[in-house]
Parts: C-alpha cells; sequence; structure tokens
C-alpha cells in the first residue's frame, strides 16, 4: 500500500549542483524600549541556520510559529538583510561554492542575476496581488522590470503564463478580488514564473486554501516542477504536505534547525524529540482513530531569551542533565507560578548557570529549594544541579556546564541536533 | 464511542430542513438549503466542508447570531431540548416522542423570543469561536469577562453564597441583589466602598472569583489568579482558546458550537486543545458540534460526523462509516485530495471545477456539474437523505432507491 | 467566489471604463448620494455655462452689475427674477457667477492642497527617522488650529483679496492630506504586493508609484470631495467677514452685502446667495459620504 513518493524525484545530486546554500545565517531584531528607545534586547528570529537548496529539488522548512522560518524564507529571497552569516548562490562558476559566491560579496550584476534567479509566493493570496492591478499588468510587471519585453510581446508572453498556471487569455484583464482563492495563487505562481527563475520560495502557499484546491495547486507546482527543474523552498506548518512535496525536510525550532533529512527518513525515523512531537500531534487520515494524540508540555519560550544549550529542553519528555539547563529556566518555572514569582526580589546572576536567587521570606526561599528537590522539576533538572545551597532568604544555584548542541550526522543526508544517539 | 454503545441517547438538537438565505447585489445566496441533523446527548458531532459551504452559518443559526437584514431565515427548525429547565408538556417530564425521551421541553431556537435566547445563550449553549483573539473583549481583564457569564446566568447561586438569601429585603440586599444582575447604578458603586454594604459586596465578588479560578482551573490554566487579571493580548493563543473553552463551559451547557477553534493555533497547541475539549466534553456529557475544514481533525475527535457542500448534507454518518467507506462522490473526492504517505507527487486526486454561485441555483444535486458519476436525473431533481447502514445516509442519486425524477425535494429520512 | 465569464473583457481600457462606470452605478443607486450628484452637476453646469445663462457684466463679468435704476427690487421684477442688492447688483446673475468663482476656488485649493499634502505626507512616511517626526509636529501643530480661525489670521495678515483668501485656504488645508497619506504608506508598505514587488526587484519610485499610491487613494479622494464643500463654506465665511473684495459675485460677499437689508424685509439679496453655498457645501459632502464604498475595488459589484 505505501509506495516510495520519493521515485518521482530529481535523481541527480552531483556536488557542483547546490543552487543556494546557508552558512550560519542570523536575524535579530532589537527590542526597544523607553524614552530613548534604546536597544534593550534581541529577537533571535533566526539564530545559526545552515542548510543546502540543491537544483530541481524541494526542501521543506517546517516549524510551529515563532521558530523563525518565515524570517529565514525572507532571507532567502532578498527581503530581509541577514545580521549575520551569509548567503551563497551559485554564479555558475562550475565550482563549488565559496567565499566569491556570497551574495554581499558580489558583482552587482551577479547580485541582480540571483534577485531575478529568486522568486517567492506569499501565503495570503489576497493580500499578496495589488488590488488595483490587473493581472496582466502583474504578471507582466517582472518582465517590464527588467525590460525583458513590451507591447504586444509583453501580452503573450503573459498569456503563455497565465496557461501554463492552468488560467486563460480570458482572465488577463480583471482584478484579483474577481477571482477564486486557488485562482489568486495561480497568478502569484505565474508571476513568480516570468522571470525563469531556479528557485521560488513559497512561504505556505497552500495553507488558506480548501483541501481540494490545495490538491490542485500542489499538482500543479509539481508539473512546473518538473518541466522546469525549479528548485522549492517550501516553508510550512501542515506536515502531510511536506511529506508529499518535500525531497528533504528541515525542522526549525526557536530560530535554529534541530533536524535535516531526507523527508521519508524523516518521517519514519526522526532522530529528534521535536520533530517526533510534531509527527505525533499532527492527526493523520490513515493512522488509529483509538491511539490518543501525544501532546507536548509547555510554552514556547520566548525567543528574546531562548534556552541555552538545545532550546527544545524546557519541554522535552526525554531531556538529559546535559541539555543545557540553567537559572533561566528556573525563572521560567517561576514565572509560571504567580505566587512564588512574586516574591522574588531579586537574581544576582554570576553567570548563565550560576545565581542566588533572592526572596522577600525565609518561607519562599525554602519553598523554592523543596520544589527544586523534588518531583515538581523534570529529572534531568534536578541532576544537574551542581549546588543548591539556602542561606535565609537567599538561595545559591549552580548547574553543570554544558555544551552547545550541534548537528550531528545520523545517516546519509540526516543530520540532528540532539544528545540522545550521537 | 459513545454514541453507538448507548441503545438510543435521546436527541437533544434537532435541525430541520434549515433554509437560510443572504441578500446580495446578485440576488439571494442560499447559503443553506435544507440541512437536517439531529445531536444526541453526550455525542460530538462534526461538520465539515470547503469554505461557502454554509457549515458556518448552520451553526451561528443555533445561537441566533446571524445578522437578519442581510440573511433571512426562509424555512425550516432547529428545536433543542435543555436539560435544565422546563418539563414537557406532554409527558410532564417521563419521557414521550414529543421531547425525544429527554423528559424537556422541546423549543425552536428560531421562533423563541429574544429574552429567552439570551437566557439559553452562553448557559445552554455555549460557543466557541475559530480566533479567540477577536473573540475576546480587549478592553476586559479576562476574569472580568468569564464573571459577566456567572452574573448574567448565575446570579441566584451567587446571591446565595453571599449570604443573600429570598427573604432579605433590606436596602442592602436589594443592592447586592442590583449588582449581581449587572443592574446597580452609580451610587451602588459609591456604596459598595463602604461598610455596611462592603462586606456583602466583597462576599459577592469572592463568590464570582472563585467560580471564574475554578472555570479556568479546569481547562489547565497554569496560572488562574494571573490570568485572570491579564488582558487577552497578554495571553498566547492556546492560553486565548483555553479562556474561551472556559467561558464555553462556565455554566455547564447542554451544547457547544465551536467553530473551528483550533484552525489558528500550531500543531502541538491544537494537540492539547483537543485533548481538552474531548476531555472535558466526555466528562461532562456535553454534546458539541464540530464545525471544521480539517478532515483528519474531526476523525479524531468526533463520534459522527455530516459533510456538508453549498448548502446541503451531502453524507451523514459515523466516523468510522463516513471515513473508511464513503458514499458520496464529494467526500471521496475529498478524501481522495488530501496528501497522505503513500501517494505519488503531481497525482493528487481533485475535483474539478468550481464550487457553484449560490444565487437562485437551479434544481438538483448541487455536486452534479463537477461528478465523475453524473447522471440524468442528478440534474433535474434535488436527492434525498437515503440510508446505506445503520446511521449512515447520503443524499445521491447513485444510492438512491427510487431513480426517477420525481422524487420529492428536500425531504429527511431520518433513522 | 469564482469568476463569471460572460462578458470577457478585452482590453485594459475596457476594463478601466467598465470600473468607472460601476462606481458612478454605484454612487447613483444611493439616494442620498445620487441626490448630491445631481445637485454637483446643476452647479457645475451653471458655472461652466455661466456665460450663456446670464451676459457676463463689461469689463470685469466678477463684478456685480449696477443697476443704479433698479436697486432693492424684490424678487420677481422684470430682468431681476430673483430680486436685486442694494447697489442695483442682479441677484441672480451673483448667484450664477458665483458658482464659477466657487468653482475657482474650490479646484485650485484642492489641487494645490492635495499635491503638497501628498508630497510631505509621503516624505515624511517612506523617508521617516527624524524628518518624519518634524514634518508631523508640524502638522499637529496645523491641525490643532481650527481651520476657519487660522484661514482668518492668515488672510487678515495677507490683506482683503479673493486671491488671498485662496492663498490663505491653500495654506491652512493640507495637512490632512499629509496625515492620511503617511498612515496609509505605513499600512500599504506591510501588505504582502509590496513584499512581492520588491522580490520582484522593482525600484522603490516604482513601487510607491504603482502600488502605494493608487491603494491610498481611496481615502484622499473621499477628503479632497469633501473639502470641494468646505472650502467654499469656509471660503463664504472669510467673504462675509470682509476679508475679501467688495463688489465681487461672490456668494460669501454678496451674503455680506445684503445682510443689512434683511432687517428692512429685504430677504432676497442675502439668502440666495446662502442657499447656494449651503446646497454646494451639502452635495459635495453627500457624495463624499457615498464616495468611500463606491471607490473600494473590491466592494465593486459586489
Amino acid at each position: 500500500m505505501i509506495q516510495h513518493p520519493n521515485t518521482d524525484t530529481v535523481p541527480h545530486q552531483k556536488a557542483g549542483d547546490t543552487l543556494l546554500s546557508v552558512r550560519d545565517l542570523c536575524k535579530h531584531y532589537p527590542i526597544r524600549d523607553g524614552i530613548l528607545q534604546s536597544t534593550v534586547g534581541q529577537v533571535r528570529a533566526v539564530d545559526g541556520v545552515s542548510f543546502d537548496i540543491r537544483r530541481g529539488e524541494t526542501v521543506g522548512l517546517v516549524g510551529e510559529s515563532g521558530c523563525g522560518k518565515t524570517t529565514l524564507s525572507h532571507c532567502v529571497a532578498g527581503l530581509t538583510t541577514p545580521t549575520s552569516g551569509s548567503i551563497l548562490v551559485d554564479t555558475g562558476r562550475g565550482a563549488p561554492l565559496g567565499q566569491e559566491d556570497q551574495i554581499d560579496k558580489m558583482t552587482r550584476d551577479q547580485y541582480t542575476k540571483y534577485r531575478r534567479n529568486t522568486q517567492m509566493v506569499f501565503q495570503d493570496n489576497f493580500a499578496s496581488l495589488n488590488p488595483r492591478e490587473l493581472v496582466a499588468d502583474c504578471i507582466g510587471r517582472p518582465l517590464r522590470i527588467y525590460n525583458e519585453a513590451s507591447g504586444t510581446e509583453l501580452t503573450e508572453r503573459v498569456v503563455a503564463l497565465l496557461e501554463q498556471v492552468g488560467l486563460g487569455r480570458q482572465h488577463l484583464y480583471r482584478y484579483p478580488h474577481q477571482f477564486s482563492g486557488g485562482q489568486r495563487q495561480r497568478i502569484s505562481i505565474a508571476r513568480a514564473l516570468a522571470l525563469d527563475p531556479d528557485l521560488i520560495v513559497l512561504d505556505e502557499p497552500t495553507s488558506a486554501l480548501d483541501v481540494s484546491v490545495q490538491a490542485q495547486i500542489l499538482n500543479l507546482l509539481w508539473e512546473l516542477q518538473k518541466e522546469r527543474h525549479l528548485a522549492y523552498l517550501f516553508v510550512t506548518h501542515d506536515l502531510s504536505v511536506v511529506r508529499h512535496m518535500a525531497d528533504r525536510t528541515v525542522t526549525m525550532y526557536l530560530g535554529k534547525v534541530v533536524e535535516t533529512a531526507p523527508t521519508e527518513t524523516l518521517f519514519r525515523g526522526s532522530a529528534h524529540p521535536y520533530t517526533q512531537a510534531l509527527l505525533a500531534a499532527k492527526p493523520d487520515l490513515d493512522d488509529d482513530p483509538n491511539v490518543p494524540i501525544a501532546t507536548l508540555e509547555g510554552v514556547v519560550p520566548d525567543p528574546a531569551r531562548p534556552p541555552k544549550g538545545c532550546r527544545f529542553h524546557t519541554r522535552c519528555p526525554v531531556a538529559t542533565p546535559a541539555c543545557g539547563w540553567e537559572v533561566d529556566d528556573i525563572v521560567r518555572l517561576l514565572e509560571a507560578d504567580e505566587t512564588m514569582f512574586s516574591e522574588l526580589q531579586g537574581v544576582a546572576r554570576k553567570s548563565d548557570l550560576e545565581a542566588a536567587l533572592t526572596f522577600t521570606s525565609d518561607k519562599d526561599a525554602a519553598a523554592l529549594h523543596a520544589a527544586m528537590t523534588s518531583e515538581r522539576m523534570p529529572d534531568s533538572m534536578r541532576v544537574a544541579t551542581e549546588h543548591l545551597d539556602l542561606k535565609g532568604r537567599t538561595l545559591n544555584v549552580r548547574f553543570r556546564p554544558t555544551e552547545e548542541v550541534e548537528l550531528t550526522k545520523r545517516g546519509d543526508g540526516h543530520h540532528a541536533a540532539c544528545v540522545h544517539g550521537q | 464511542m459513545s454514541a453507538q454503545d448507548k441503545p438510543a441517547a435521546p436527541v437533544i438538537a434537532d435541525m430541520q430542513n434549515l433554509r437560510v438565505q443572504f441578500d446580495s447585489k446578485r440576488g439571494k445566496v442560499h447559503a443553506v438549503d435544507g440541512v437536517s441533523f439531529q445531536i444526541r446527548d453526550g455525542e460530538m458531532l462534526g461538520l465539515v466542508g470547503e469554505t461557502g459551504c454554509g457549515k458556518s452559518v448552520t451553526g451561528r443559526s443555533f445561537l441566533d447570531l446571524i445578522p437578519q437584514p442581510p440573511a433571512t431565515i426562509a424555512g425550516g427548525k432547529v428545536l433543542f431540548r435543555p436539560r435544565v429547565g422546563a418539563l414537557c408538556p406532554d409527558c410532564g417530564g417521563d419521557g414521550c416522542a414529543a421531547c425525544g425521551g429527554t423528559g424537556s421541553e422541546t423549543l425552536d431556537l428560531l421562533k423563541i423570543p429574544a429574552a429567552r435566547m439570551r437566557e439559553i445563550r452562553g448557559a445552554r449553549i455555549a460557543m466557541i469561536f475559530q480566533d479567540p483573539g477577536k473573540a475576546l473583549n480587549p478592553t476586559l481583564t479576562i476574569g472580568d469577562q468569564l464573571a459577566e457569564i456567572f452574573l448574567q446566568h448565575r446570579s441566584a447561586a451567587l446571591l446565595d453564597e453571599a449570604g443573600i438569601t429570598l427573604e432579605d429585603t433590606g436596602w442592602q440586599a436589594s443592592a447586592l441583589r442590583r449588582m449581581a444582575h449587572e443592574e446597580d447604578n452609580w451610587l451602588d458603586r459609591r456604596m459598595r466602598k463602604w461598610p455596611p454594604l462592603c462586606s456583602g459586596a466583597q462576599r459577592l465578588s469572592k463568590a464570582v472569583a472563585d467560580r471564574v479560578a475554578a472555570a479556568l482551573a479546569e481547562t489547565q490554566i497554569p496560572n488562574p489568579v494571573r490570568v485572570m487579571k491579564a488582558y487577552p493580548h497578554e495571553l498566547s493563543g492556546g492560553m486565548r482558546q483555553r479562556v474561551m473553552i472556559a467561558q464555553a463551559l462556565a455554566c455547564d451547557p447542554d451544547l457547544i458550537i465551536a467553530d473551528e477553534p483550533t484552525t489558528a493555533l500550531d500543531v502541538t497547541i491544537q494537540a492539547r486543545i483537543l485533548d481538552l475539549i474531548k476531555t472535558l466534553q466526555r466528562k461532562r456529557r456535553t454534546s458539541v458540534l464540530y464545525i471544521s475544514h480539517d478532515l483528519s481533525l474531526v476523525r479524531r475527535v468526533c463520534d459522527r460526523v455530516a459533510v456538508m457542500y453549498a448548502g446541503r448534507i451531502a453524507e451523514i454518518g459515523t466516523v468510522a462509516q463516513v471515513f473508511s467507506n464513503p458514499q458520496h462522490p464529494y467526500t471521496q473526492g475529498l478524501l481522495d485530495a488530501v496528501p497522505r504517505a503513500g501517494t505519488r507527487r503531481g497525482h493528487l486526486a481533485s475535483i474539478p471545477g468550481n464550487v457553484p454561485e449560490l444565487v437562485n441555483p437551479k434544481p438538483g444535486c448541487r455536486f452534479a456539474d463537477r461528478c465523475t458519476h453524473v447522471m440524468p436525473q442528478c440534474t433535474s431533481a434535488d436527492p434525498v437523505q437515503t440510508p446505506v447502514a445503520d446511521g449512515h445516509q447520503v443524499a445521491c442519486f447513485l444510492r438512491h432507491p427510487r431513480e426517477d425524477a420525481t422524487s420529492p425535494a428536500n425531504e429527511v429520512a431520518v433513522s | 467566489m469564482a469568476i463569471s465569464d460572460n462578458a470577457i473583457p478585452m482590453s485594459a481600457r475596457q476594463v478601466r471604463l467598465r470600473r468607472w462606470t460601476e462606481i458612478f452605478r454605484s454612487l447613483m443607486t444611493n439616494p442620498t448620494t445620487a441626490l448630491g450628484m445631481i445637485i454637483i452637476f446643476l452647479l457645475l453646469a451653471m458655472a461652466i455655462f455661466a456665460p450663456w445663462l446670464s451676459t457676463p457684466n463689461t469689463p470685469d463679468a466678477y463684478q456685480m452689475p449696477r443697476d443704479w435704476g433698479a436697486t432693492r427690487m424684490p424678487p420677481g421684477t422684470p430682468n431681476h427674477p430673483l430680486g436685486t442688492t442694494n447697489q442695483g447688483g442682479d441677484v441672480l446673475y451673483g448667484v450664477i457667477w458665483g458658482s464659477r468663482t466657487s468653482l475657482q476656488m474650490s479646484l485650485i485649493v484642492v489641487s494645490v492642497t492635495v499635491v503638497i499634502g501628498v508630497a510631505i505626507g509621503s516624505i515624511a512616511g517612506i523617508v521617516g527617522g527624524w524628518i518624519d517626526e518634524t514634518l508631523m509636529r508640524i502638522v499637529d501643530i496645523f491641525l490643532s488650529i481650527p481651520e476657519l480661525i487660522f484661514a482668518l489670521a492668515v488672510a487678515a495678515i495677507l490683506g482683503p483679496s479673493f486671491t488671498n483668501i485662496i492663498l490663505s485656504l491653500c495654506i491652512v488645508f493640507w495637512v490632512k492630506y499629509a496625515r492620511i497619506m503617511r498612515a496609509q504608506i505605513i499600512l500599504i508598505r506591510q501588505a504582502d504586493y509590496v513584499q512581492a514587488a520588491r522580490v520582484m526587484g522593482d525600484s522603490r519610485l516604482n513601487i510607491f508609484l504603482r502600488d502605494i499610491l493608487p491603494n491610498a487613494s481611496t481615502p484622499i479622494a473621499v477628503q479632497a470631495t469633501l473639502d470641494m464643500g468646505n472650502i467654499v463654506l469656509v471660503g463664504a465665511t472669510l467673504s462675509f467677514i470682509g476679508l475679501s473684495e467688495s463688489g465681487i459675485a461672490e456668494w460669501g460677499v454678496l451674503v455680506s452685502e445684503g445682510q443689512a437689508g434683511i432687517a428692512s424685509g429685504r430677504w432676497w439679496a442675502s439668502t440666495f446667495p446662502g442657499l447656494m453655498i449651503f446646497l454646494w457645501a451639502l452635495a459635495f459632502n453627500l457624495v463624499g459620504d457615498g464616495l468611500r464604498d463606491a471607490l473600494d475595488p473590491r466592494t465593486e459589484g459586489r
């Protein structure tokens, strides 16, 4: 019954086939506060992401809201400048990507070529089309910008594009609001195809569409990919869509990549607890309805204060002492408990791992001490506590030092950032 | 599944041939055109369909939430039998055919006076909306919003807890009663700060606050006291939805209309909210009408499911029946369109054509122009709900016993 | 809401024409807006065809003709259907030619103020930073002074003349457009279609002209229509106070010159021009209100 969808995908994986490479990309947004609007912190939307996109392949980017996938897609499409890290683009030198292929180090012509070659389709099909622009003008605009055609030739090229996406000449002179959601998304796709790009970034292209319309659009995207040898960066939160469309899948959590693997490998044998949680949470039409849906505890932490080590350790069901427990975790736990938090007077940090928490009374400090050694704290957190000392109103805490959890190789093309199975 | 195991749980909600039309510049849009289904006590009925099928309008008709100038209720009944309330006039509470065995009075929600509907809304029938950010009042704290429900529907019990009995007739008691009914005037508000009124007012506030905290705690909100003081924008999407659920469950309703409650949430949060809804539903034996476009979700949480298309019900049955043995071509098309593990790329089955315009529709099956099994009688007469198995009905001429063009339109065969 | 394929438009011009007819039709469907449109049409006709409706005075058509033999005549007098003023000016002449002056006043002021306001608002919205702050604070200061008082002050400083009234109105009335334009820019540039244009590689100027400006036009057009009415109102008030030249064919001036006669029962010299001011302001306000719904392409034809 289960076929292997990968048999239809592009088979060649030659070196030099990499179209675009993201290396240690970071995008931080400053948080400003106060009268002078000084920067008090950084929202680390994307915090050190690396992956490659090869020609003709679909890379699926999954994660929940706040993971940074939309910011990342904007960086790849050239809408946002990264704070640090680089994006390398194949400029046709015929050699593996290197320093001179970075987009901020390219010549102007090469940069223009990269921008032409990378187009984007947005999630909200209504908002991504100018309501006062006719379809003909909308799709013809990229051609006009680069002076590729004009007059009748332009119109004919637009008609050809419309026909490629399943629309027709009769749709040329209409406004976006006269179309259905699926048709508008087709117009967006036609617009993205106008300059014959190598890579299209699709930001949740079918999330707002009905199931039957989604099926049509996904089929269309596949047809176009086959014909034109397109690469897709397919950003979505819908795992069944990513399983269907992507050759490789990258899972993100709180600005970092937690796992990347060929899609089937990810779905059949994921090596990261977060990916597993995502898979377990999404009900599938084929699974057993009587098995309860596995749920994930906790909330996504503040992206301005991401957890140390593995960012998922605050919610991970299989967290270990080496996953990066730190003082902020205690603060997070206190924040969830109103009564204890209001009694906290101050946190004197010596480092991320060591601090002295001062309460308004002995009783509260003792209460936290008791809680820290009880079942209320995760097992691994208790083990990771190296030193716990109660002195009157102050509780001194020190955690064992841990290292950053990096992506490690788990198999062919399969990397995961988890202490388990390393 | 609870509905199948119980021999015949009483029917608490019975929609009969509902028709709702909207005025538009092009004519009357037949948004809901002869929808009938029943909801039994304690069961969760899913209502699935794509955009424009009329499922939201159907759900809202239970609570008179459809604005009447653009919309007109063109026919049908929405019968409801509240568990708490007047007894059935025919049998005096024993259970008979007229009340479906519940012993309660049967109301037609489309025809009851506005005052009665206000009593029912929130207390006997509650609604969970799709976007909790938009459904919660941004200018009130969570505590205030939930307090409103209790003050609206539970004022007698609250007064009791505050120590005001029916016999108290002093001015204090009257003032506190006014407060409980939210009819206090500016003088009451001034006076409540001073003794002798302040102790009574404090007891009343505490009674309300306790109930609000209990309602929030039941939805597993980690810090009810802090959440009560917060404003909606300070909470995350998942928390806001929990608050909505708490609001819906506050007065222990008989029926909850959940309109896409998890669409705006992330996958992992969605799983928890679904789990919560299911747990609470089982615990309190509340019936739920779960409106969604997500088939896999409905399959997970619902007992029975009705598939809507273009204002009509195409198929209705238990989840197992409809998902493993879909009879209506539309249901089949919909299930085939969902990407699954084995589907080859580029080969997702898609339903050709578009949803028809519902302005002055032609007679016949609405799905006829997109159906691969279309037959001549499909365009001449409206299909009728035909039983396929016990509890499973489909409105399709493929299963119609009398395949002639003179079938009566829109009559429902209730099994 | 799928597309219906009847009457397939075959050219851009055809579609734009159809859109304007749709706008016109939706304006006329609403009874109050239709009334406003009819009044405006009549007023504009009166203004344009003034020389044919009423023989222009020589040498300056905008000076009220003086017929010293027929002063203070009531309405119904032969040759003077609406009566005459204290100086023998034909009230009907004043009404007809006054529509011309009102049209001039409103057109010039609206054109100038829209251009200035949109320009300043665009600079503030696009450049941002301290330029934005400075410009908006200037706008705030202007807005805190009531328009009438402000215009009065400026006109008084400049000296009484019709041109100076127009000038003072221009100085006062541009601020709303700056505010509107800036707010629209901030709103629109977050829209996905602007992002899409940036991904395409379009220049900032082109994005401004094709994406931002057209979509910002609705509130500006509505405000401009309302201002067409209100400018005449304020301008007439200034003339009434005496900040204009006397003796010209302008409704405010006529009201002012005629008011002395009201106590003596000569109501016609003030009432008819006053009525015209009222009709002009009313008509443009009615149309301005109805214009908002009519102009949004999303609600057209729904």
